[in-house]
């Protein structure tokens, strides 16, 4: 059996390496660069000041920065409340897609679509939606009987989260959809049968077989949602730009503000480090928290 | 109907869960639906409308259609250019990154050796960074290596989003699948390679048409990299072509609009072509002898 | 005669193609090229590609290449930051925004062009002064952009004369049976145009952002009335939609477009939109004039514009003089403002009977409208400083906070990334 384990071990160092040369190769040069740049005073515009070595300077800097800490609360409410909507409605989606029925194909393709939509287009779109005389939000609540006047969305910063949400969902509930779909695969449908015989209601058979089976999918789901949620940037740009003020301001809209508008790329690296850690934290509370094993099989 | 059983199995749906046959599960999701469908149907009314009327009065139906951002598609604009750029780019990326991804899912999914977590875990990090910050230092790289403005010059850089994706997405796949298959085959004689090939992957075309999907959509929608590594329209992607669609103060609405159904069309077919692979219609019995 | 087998015929063909290919289509084109990068869209793309070819055509010994960039502020920006920050040579001659020519010179990335002894006095000073940095001249005005105050010749016989009277004559016309939705509409949205908007409020009540000697007084007293008029003009006499602050050019230009407004604030840009009749309600209906003073004030628009710069990184530096001189020649000048309505940069072709012909706008209108424009700030740290008052003037428009606090927070914030750049030293050029 060693000398199996030790031939797996050759294999497995074999298997891997492509993916892991080729990533480090593209990578490692622009991660260095940022890590190196948050702990120097670099901006563009001032080349007379240099470019000093300022150890944790930046990132003391980014402690005591109000508007930071505003992004931050921003981009985690927004990660929250969208990757939670994203989770329900995949989830319902996938059962639905899981099911044959006649025009089932049509069904995926059409909750597929807006993914494959530029970012930048569904943003367009969803801003025209939510246009105060032109679109059709208003229209239909007026017309529904919901509010008497127009509301004016993206002026007040309750209001302009609703489009931003919603054009988030709209866009990303596919992705969670095929991902819980791929999940619903592996589950035995003897189990749902053993259940049926047992009396269990639908609602049961959701809650005690397909939710705990599918915890795997649902980590992957959090990870990569919550990873691109972070870093929602596109989306709130075109749509509000940041506004009312500074009220929908993500994380990385202000380090794209830092970067290459104010060109301090010392300190954009700084916030783009810190965007990195939080993220990485974030996926490490999610693995420990739904069980490592589940879905990286590192417990062996 | 001269059916075996194992063929009406095939056929028949693989969930027998007696709620969502209920009217009111069904009538809920076409409601679902017709909300995710509507802002794509909106699109599709606005591509033909002319501007003006775009920005009057909200309609649900089209009042005039006329073909003009259809045909400055195609006459001024050259769309068929960006489209191709994107096919092949997004279509690179996810063949590679399917196939060496799958490669190191495996090791990871199946194999004993150490530093396992180590890997995932490098994996998944260099994701994490902000798209942002690494432009400008992957543009200096890339500029060293003369690649700016070419195929390679874009699909590198996607494997840094593409490839975490891809392989966090088959393990997790892989380690659902029961082992016991492959057990078998290599009780039988089989070599790892072998039990890989003939028995894992076999089973995992769902898992494999899913993570292809979706790492196909990851880099259709790229916009930053495309942006900053393309200089010229021959190697411009589909994001890119649109947002240069765009005036100094001028949106031209009908033409982006146009752009965006015209370029949901490749990615809807492989959609249709793919989507019967995402759902099994045999849980077992793959494994012959 | 016995005939050579096939694979030697084949083989032989193959060579002599080679051959033939190699010396033919082998031969490098050795030509010094150089690369123009701008706006490549619409009319205004079509006229510069028809003038870049006629250069060309001037210039065998040269190749001329157009590399597009988005015509979008931010991207355009971002790219140019991109390539100069990675020492590209390409391109070689750049348009540039107006508010970045201070930035881009004190970054080292643009050439400053004494060296060529370019004529100051035929363009415009506030242009010139735009792209002045360290006391030297970094970029040629191109075309130049004023704000504009468009109003209906059908709902009102004359121009306002005096802010108040526009807010009169708005409600007014608005309060008629039959009269538009909204009075006034203007770019509002959390962005650089707002501070354009802003610039004309400042500049009617006597205060501007920044005086002369480069201190930060845009919470003067006369500012804070500026700005609470404006407000006021969105919660008091409701002449302006709170829509507005969510408004950029094209927004605006569709309200008035479709007949919806009194008066509209916009670039010169939208005047010939507005006057086809296949797709304008208001053609034939309105004029333009400056925006009107205040107490206290003069009439005041904003510079815009575009203005050509080359590369630091250039290896053809010479060349590309050439063809900024070529492009901003008066020939081509009148020629661009004739095809898509932008206002020339020198002066001495207002004279020019020909400009009259090729502006829609009556001429002196236009030119003093260019003579009563300011430009903003001129500092590599403009945009940062920009952004800061953005947010703030937002946060008063929308009410979340006093046009004096607001104000008074900008200049704090200002005052201290001025103070952290270690700018308020040297000497800032205004």
């Amino acid at each position: 059996m060693s000398a199996r384990n030790e031939s797996d071990v050759r294999l497995a160092r074999l298997l891997v390496s492509p993916a892991t040369i080729v990533i480090a190769l593209v990578a490692i040069f622009p991660l260095g660069w940022t890590v190196w740049e948050s702990l120097h005073r670099h901006d563009l515009r001032l080349p007379w000041l240099g470019q000093p070595f300022v150890g944790l300077g930046n990132y003391a800097r980014i402690i005591h920065d109000a508007r930071f800490w505003g992004a931050l609360g921003h981009t985690a409410v927004f990660t929250v409340v969208s990757v939670s909507l994203e989770l329900v409605l995949g989830l319902i989606f996938a059962l639905a897609m899981n099911r044959a029925f006649r025009g089932r194909g049509i069904v995926r393709v059409a909750v597929l679509v807006p993914w494959a939509i530029p970012t930048v287009v569904a943003a367009l779109l969803w801003r025209f939606l939510f246009d105060s005389q032109a679109g059709i939000a208003n229209a239909l609540l007026l017309d529904v009987g919901i509010i008497d006047e127009p509301i004016v969305w993206f002026v007040h910063a309750a209001t302009a989260w609703v489009p931003i949400i919603l054009a988030d969902v709209w866009k990303t509930t596919p992705f969670v959809a095929l991902l819980l779909l791929a999940g619903l695969q592996n589950i035995d449908s003897a189990l749902y049968e053993a259940a049926a015989v047992d009396g269990a209601s639908a609602w049961r058979q959701l809650t005690r077989i397909t939710i705990p089976l599918l915890k795997p999918a649902i980590l992957l789901v959090l990870i990569f949602r919550t990873l691109d949620a972070f870093r929602v940037f596109d989306l709130i740009y075109v749509l509000t730009g940041g506004g009312p003020g500074t009220s929908t301001e993500p994380i990385a809209l202000y380090a794209f503000n830092a970067l290459l508008q104010n060109l301090q790329f010392g300190y954009g690296a700084a916030i783009s480090v810190v965007i990195f850690l939080i993220t990485f934290g974030l996926a490490l509370v999610y693995i420990k928290g739904l069980g490592a094993g589940s879905a990286t099989g590192v417990e062996r | 109907m001269d059916r075996s059983p194992a063929e009406s199995q095939a056929d028949a749906p693989v969930r027998k869960r007696p709620s969502t046959s209920s009217i009111l599960g069904w009538i809920g999701l076409a409601v679902l639906v017709l909300l995710i469908a509507f802002p794509l149907y909106w699109a599709i009314v606005a591509s033909f409308t002319p501007e003006a009327t775009l920005f009057r009065e909200p309609s649900l139906w089209p009042r005039t259609i006329i073909l003009d951002h259809y045909r400055a598609l195609f006459t001024t604009r050259h769309f068929w250019v960006p489209i191709r750029n994107s096919i092949i780019v997004a279509g690179c990326t996810t063949i590679f990154c399917v196939v060496v991804g799958s490669l190191a899912a495996y090791a990871l999914a199946r194999l004993r050796f150490r530093g396992k977590g180590l890997i995932l875990g490098f994996i998944l990090a260099v994701s994490m960074f902000p798209q942002i910050s690494i432009v400008s230092p992957l543009y200096l790289m890339l500029r060293a290596l003369g690649l700016i403005n070419t195929y390679p010059g874009l699909i590198l850089p996607y494997l840094t989003f593409a490839m975490p994706l891809t392989v966090w997405l088959l393990v997790g796949y892989f380690r659902q699948l029961p082992p016991d298959l492959e057990e078998a085959a290599l009780v039988d004689g089989a070599s790892r390679w072998q039990s890989f090939v003939k028995v894992l992957l076999p089973l995992s075309v769902p898992g494999v048409a899913t993570t292809a999907i979706l790492t196909f959509i990851y880099s259709w929608n790229e916009f930053l990299f495309a942006l900053s590594f393309t200089v010229g329209p021959d190697r411009q992607t589909v994001p890119v072509a649109i947002a240069l669609f765009r005036g100094q103060y001028q949106v031209p609405w009908g033409e982006i609009l146009a752009a965006a159904v015209v370029a949901t069309v490749p990615v809807a077919a492989m959609v249709l072509i793919f989507q019967r692979r995402i759902v099994q219609g045999l849980t077992a019995g793959a494994v012959k002898g | 005669m016995p005939s050579l087998p096939r694979r030697t015929w084949a083989s032989a063909l193959a060579l002599s193609l080679a051959v033939l290919v190699t010396a033919c289509g082998g031969e490098k084109d050795t030509r010094p090229v150089i690369t123009y990068s701008g706006s490549a869209v619409g009319s205004q793309g079509e006229t510069v590609r028809r003038q870049i070819e006629r250069f060309a055509k001037l210039h065998p010994a040269i190749v001329v290449r157009v590399q597009p960039s988005p015509d979008d502020a931010t991207q355009r920006h971002q790219l140019f930051v991109q390539w100069l920050n990675a020492h590209v040579g390409d391109p070689d001659v750049m348009e540039l925004d107006v508010i970045w020519t201070s930035e881009f010179a004190a970054a080292g990335w643009i050439r400053s062009l004494e060296q060529y002894s370019p004529v100051r006095s035929d363009f415009f000073p506030a242009a010139i002064e735009a792209n002045i940095w360290d006391g030297k001249l970094y970029a040629i005005p191109w075309y130049v952009g004023v704000g504009l105050l468009y109003w209906r010749t059908d709902l009102l016989d004359h121009a306002p004369r005096s802010m108040n009277e526009l807010v009169q004559q708005a409600e007014r016309a608005m309060r008629a049976p039959g009269g538009p939705p909204y009075g006034f509409v203007w770019q509002g949205a959390r962005y650089e145009g707002l501070i354009t908007t802003f610039v004309e409020y400042l500049g009617a009540f006597g205060a501007e952002i920044m005086n002369d000697s480069g201190k930060v007084v845009v919470d003067s007293p006369d500012a804070i009335r500026a700005l609470t008029f404006m407000r006021d003009e969105i919660t008091s006499s409701h002449i302006a939609p709170p829509e507005v602050l969510t408004w950029h050019e094209e927004e605006t230009r569709f309200a008035f477009q479709n007949g919806n407004a009194v008066f509209m604030r916009n670039w010169p840009y939208a005047y010939s939109l507005l006057s086809d009749s296949s797709q304008s309600r208001v053609a034939g209906k309105f004029a333009v004039a400056t925006m009107p003073a205040a107490e206290g004030g003069h009439p005041t628009t904003a510079l815009g514009g575009a203005e050509l710069a080359i590369n630091s990184y250039s290896e053809h530096p010479e060349i590309a003089w050439e063809l900024v001189q070529y492009l901003t020649a008066p020939e081509q000048q009148l020629e661009r403002a004739a095809a898509t309505g932008d206002y020339p940069t020198r002066k001495a072709l207002y004279d020019d009977p020909r400009l009259a012909k090729a502006l829609a706008v009556p001429i002196a209108q236009v030119r003093t409208a260019i003579e009563s424009a300011v430009p903003r700030p001129v500092t590599p740290i403009y945009t940062e400083l920009s952004g800061l008052l953005q947010i703030q003037l937002h946060r008063a428009l929308t009410g979340q906070t006093s046009p004096a606090d607001a104000l008074h927070e900008a200049a704090r914030q200002m005052n201290a990334v001025i103070r952290d750049s270690g700018l308020d030293e040297r000497e800032v050029s205004q």
